[in-house]
């Protein structure tokens, strides 16, 4: 008999090996996906420029280690006001003048703003695959036979706490209320005398600044290289609309449910159709239940 | 040729000086440019049957093209059969997986549409890279190429007139959308889907014809280029750049223009030639500056003339007869 | 006067194309001999085409030291390739506008199918220094020349050194021994691997226990394969990665305590490659990677011409890059050496000349740089057996040769690999 297929402690182990794997696997989604669900949701843009701002926060956790020494965890409380400035100033430059017109216009707007970011890093930083090594990189953690990779588990943990803060900060907030409010009905946030523009702004920093802070994390775990954002961008959206739009547990639960498709499947099936799995749920998603699994209902077809 | 707007004389003159260039110039590499102009317009204009004239915003076109592209690289290489034979299983493979894409994505709009053309896109690269039985998997295949038109091994002058006939027929397939009944009610699914449906407009139904003749075009224009280029692999005809690419030409000409996708292409494919002629030798590092350009190019034009190149020069005609008049 | 709009524009659009088209040439000087270059320096390849044309310009430097190509100085014009359009377009342009007859390249099976055929027709040499495909010979062109050996030469070198070298140690007789396949799924990955699956078990009756592809740009978690594995249990894992992917595997491999006891890879990509030592330190020992001759490597072994080429080969890419040379390195150097060889030979361009000069060349292994012989085959081939390569192992941070041992002074260590903690 299969090996793979007795039950008794082996198997035990390897459905705990492969759900730790799952959890922290999807924190690390979540930490990207966050900020997309946010500008998403609120704004309504696609910004598949997403990636290039994990990376250009990967690269900064590169070089802040490699000229002085600093661990990406230091790094993280620059990276996140660094990179809400980033978003600030790339919402002002880019975004503004784009916010109200028609998709194809946004998405290309952010299509060309990506391939600028992409060939930006090359130019600078060459194609060569950069790492981060701090100290807790290679420290493992056993519970129980199992094994927890301990970058993976802080990753993990300041995702979740980051999901936290932002669902409070929407939930409680005035500004946060007044995020929700423009999302909803921005003509009607208007007529309540809210600046969407300021909205807006705050929208896209706030978002940048969530993937920003995601590129630190993730460098330890990850190469740094022009390209890195893209295998990430896509699985986000997928997070993202499997979610639903601009619900941020949505994005937590959506990333785990994304992980879990992916392991299980790679596990069963093997890991050449990892890929197909999720694009298959993305699919589903989209025919059945487009709103997401926690969305609104039909809001899909609002399209916007 | 006095009774054809304006846009149709631009549209014949152009192809007439296509048509005359090969007997002028003989060397490659311009015969090349023009070439690829012709078949990335060809490309454009189909991907604007869909996007520009019903309003289906694709992203993931490059599954009808890479299908085109595979049915022809087999049909030749495995089958030894023509590559016209290819040609059209192509067609039939696009149309219905058009169909099904745009039966399952019928109620998408806007980014959810886009999205879901992305994801199919991707599982037909990964289910093509791994069905190394079939396709020879990520390593690709070589387009054999055998000299005669029924084998479509053509030189640079006869691929000229080739891509020419195509760029034709595609140009004239818009004309007659823009002028055909078919095309006012896609118009009127893609200005206000809701209101269209409210007129009795089959909505669904169109979009889904709109997205099955887009993806024959396509097919074509895939089958045609790898008999040209000579090698199909799956990371490159499936890929989400060369999706972006049939967009951006047209959204840079002028979306839902018959001639936009065309002047898109010419000033796409030129300004990335030359650009990455004069920047790719300097120094390895400077390498990706013409892509840093490119993109930041593409970022302006897209924001300051998004009605494209045919929108910017509407607004200059209309200002200078402002002036003229004044 | 009326204006007219779209015409006015389309006009303007025309004059706009043909002045930049006609304004990409470039012609050579006198005393100068321009052959064309042809490499990804953009897009996701980039890193690997930036390392061939290093080692191309350092190798040019030192046939210009030595008087050039037919009594002319060798210069290059240099083209990006990113994509097979690219590589097509470039092809074409650097026959017709840089006017080359000789075009050399390319690092990837997917560029070097296109802007080979655009070569071909056009008669023009198609000088493959790295790509691996293994049909790049098979298409029946007269032009086409590769002087490395292809994918399938790879798998057969790994399998070699498995079945000769490491079974022996293991005590485990070859048609016992379990191998699992694991790689990334590029033309690459999959050529290695198949042709490395197709000897184990044709010619050795290896048991093959597993066969797992994946998406180097998108893996991002082992755990499944490695939990699979486990069950497995395999005596050598035959691991083909990519630059994140391999010290991702490694690592992971070591935090779930997966025990096995060798690990093979070939190429300069992933375990190949410095980024992994630098990424996982002292970690890394032990990974066998097949590749060019790195530390340890006996000059001695070589012929005296072979020995003297060598010498200045490391000492030229330790001047200019600082470091040994790395196998972007010594495939673009080595296999534009061989041009060079050639044309010296043919003192002409003229293609039928110039075939003759290849098909009539005949060195020993130890005679140009790399240590590499060189015998063509009818099909533009060099022969498997004439570029010899070396499998190399991670000690303490670098990867030195440790086979064949009459080429180096390095033995291979940790045979069988043991726990991963005690691997000093």
């Amino acid at each position: 008999m299969d090996p793979a297929r007795r039950l008794g402690r082996a198997q035990i182990d390897v459905f705990a090996q492969l759900g730790v794997s799952t959890i922290l696997l999807g924190g690390i989604y979540a930490l990207i996906a966050v900020g997309l669900t946010l500008i998403f949701g609120i704004m309504r843009v696609v910004n598949f420029a997403h990636g290039e701002f994990l990376m250009l926060g990967m690269y900064a956790a590169f070089w802040a280690f490699h000229l002085w020494g600093l661990d990406p965890y230091v790094v993280l409380f620059v990276s996140i006001p660094l990179f809400f400035g980033i978003g600030f100033l790339t919402y002002v430059l880019v975004m503004r003048g784009v916010i109200h017109a028609s998709h194809n216009v946004q998405i290309f707007t952010t299509v060309g703003l990506s391939i600028a970011l992409q060939n930006v890093a090359l130019v600078l930083w060459t194609g060569d695959f950069r790492t981060v090594r701090p100290w807790h990189s290679s420290v493992v953690i056993r519970v129980l036979g199992t094994a927890f990779n301990l970058s993976q588990v802080v990753a993990f943990a300041i995702a979740l706490a980051l999901t936290l803060i932002l669902f409070a900060f929407m939930k409680w907030t005035h500004t946060g209320r007044v995020m929700r409010a423009t999302a909803q009905d921005h003509d009607a946030a208007t007529l309540m005398g809210i600046d969407t523009d300021r909205v807006y702004r705050v929208t896209f920093a706030i978002g940048i600044a969530c993937v920003g802070a995601a590129g630190a994390l993730v460098s330890p775990l990850y190469a740094v290289y022009p390209t890195a954002g893209l295998q990430f961008v896509l699985l986000a959206y997928v997070v993202v609309v499997l979610g639903g739009l601009g619900d941020m547990v949505g994005a937590m639960l959506g990333s785990l449910i994304v992980a879990a498709v992916e392991v299980v499947g790679s596990y069963v099936f093997g890991v050449a159709w990892k890929e197909v799995f999720y694009f298959a749920l993305f699919i589903a998603v989209l025919v059945f239940r487009p709103a997401g699994l926690f969305g609104q209902r039909g809001a899909e077809t609002l399209g916007v | 040729m006095a009774s054809l707007p304006p846009g149709r004389r631009a549209a014949v003159g152009l192809l007439g000086a296509a048509a005359l260039l090969p007997l002028v110039v003989r060397d490659a590499f311009v015969l090349d440019s023009l070439i690829l102009i012709l078949m990335w317009g060809a490309l454009s204009a189909a991907w604007n049957v869909a996007g520009g004239y019903a309003g289906q915003v694709s992203l993931g076109h490059a599954a009808f093209f890479g299908i085109g592209a595979y049915a022809t690289a087999l049909t030749t290489a495995r089958f030894q059969q023509s590559p016209w034979l290819g040609m059209v299983l192509g067609v039939a493979l696009s149309v219905a997986a058009g169909g099904v894409i745009g039966y399952l994505s019928n109620r998408l709009r806007g980014p959810y549409f886009a999205l879901s053309t992305i994801a199919f896109s991707q599982v037909l690269l990964i289910a093509t890279s791994r069905w190394r039985g079939f396709t020879a998997g990520s390593e690709g295949i070589p387009v054999p190429f055998r000299p005669g038109l029924a084998t479509l091994g053509l030189g640079h002058v006869a691929w000229v007139y080739m891509a020419l006939v195509v760029a034709a027929l595609y140009y004239a397939v818009q004309v007659w959308l823009e002028r055909s009944r078919l095309g006012y009610q896609l118009a009127g699914v893609r200005e206000d889907e809701d209101a269209a449906e409210a007129l009795g407009i089959a909505s669904r139904r169109l979009k889904i014809y709109a997205i099955t003749l887009s993806a024959a075009m396509t097919s074509v224009g895939g089958t045609l280029w790898a008999q040209y280029v000579g090698f199909v692999d799956p990371f490159y005809v499936f890929s989400i750049d060369l999706s972006i690419r049939f967009a951006l030409n047209t959204i840079i000409g002028g979306i839902g223009t018959a001639l936009g996708p065309f002047l898109g292409s010419m000033l796409i494919t030129s300004l990335e030639t030359y650009l990455r002629a004069t920047f790719s030798g300097v120094k390895t590092g400077f390498a990706g500056i013409y892509l840093v350009i490119y993109g930041t190019a593409l970022v302006l034009v897209v924001r300051f003339a998004p009605e494209g190149l045919i929108g910017l020069a509407a607004r200059f005609a209309a200002a200078w007869r402002v002036r003229a008049d004044a | 006067m009326r204006r007219r709009p779209v015409p006015a524009v389309v006009t303007a659009l025309a004059v706009v194309l043909g002045v930049t088209v006609a304004a990409v040439h470039g012609q050579p000087l006198s005393g100068e001999y321009k052959i064309g270059v042809l490499e990804p320096l953009t897009g996701p390849l980039a890193g690997e085409g930036k390392r061939h044309l290093e080692g191309y310009e350092i190798v040019r430097d030192m046939i210009n030291e030595r008087g050039g190509v037919m009594g002319k100085k060798l210069v290059f014009a240099v083209v990006d390739a990113p994509d097979p359009t690219a590589a097509a377009s470039e092809a074409n342009r650097l026959i017709t506008r840089e006017g080359v007859k000789i075009i050399t390249g390319t690092f990837s099976s997917r560029l070097c199918g296109a802007a080979s055929e655009a070569a071909a027709r056009h008669n023009v040499v198609y000088w493959e220094t790295s790509c691996v495909d293994p049909r790049f010979n098979k298409r029946g062109l007269r032009t086409v020349f590769r002087t490395e050996i292809d994918a399938t030469g790879f798998g057969w070198y790994n399998i070699e050194f498995i079945a000769k070298h490491l079974a022996p140690r293991f005590n485990i007789k070859v048609n016992a021994l379990k191998i699992a396949f694991l790689s990334e799924d590029s033309s690459y990955g999959q050529g290695v691997t198949e042709s490395a699956r197709q000897r184990a078990k044709a010619e050795f009756g290896m048991q093959e226990v597993a066969a797992e592809y994946y998406s180097f740009t998108s893996i991002n978690d082992f755990t499944p394969i490695i939990t699979k594995f486990k069950q497995l249990n395999p005596d050598v894992v035959h691991h083909i990665g990519y630059t994140n992917d391999a010290p991702l595997f490694w690592r992971q491999a070591r935090e779930q305590t997966f025990l096995f006891k060798a690990l093979v890879h070939a190429g300069a990509t992933g375990y190949g490659s410095p980024d992994f030592g630098r990424a996982l330190g002292g970690d890394a020992n032990g990974v066998f990677a097949l590749l060019e001759p790195g530390p340890g490597f006996r000059l001695e072994a070589l012929r005296p011409d072979g020995q003297k080429l060598e010498g200045e080969f490391r000492e030229a890419v330790q001047k200019r890059t600082g470091s040994y040379p790395l196998g972007g390195h010594q495939l673009a150097g080595g296999g534009l050496w061989l041009l060079k060889v050639v044309l010296d030979r043919a003192k002409s361009d003229d293609l039928d000349k110039f075939r003759d000069a290849v098909m009539s060349l005949d060195l020993p292994i130890g005679s140009v740089i790399n240590g590499w012989g060189v015998k063509f085959g009818e099909d533009g081939q060099n022969a498997n057996a004439r570029v010899q390569h070396y499998m190399l192992q991670w000690q303490n941070g670098q990867l030195v040769t440790v086979w064949p041992e009459e080429f180096t002074t390095n033995r291979a260590k940790w045979i069988p690999l043991g726990a991963w903690d005690g691997r000093k």
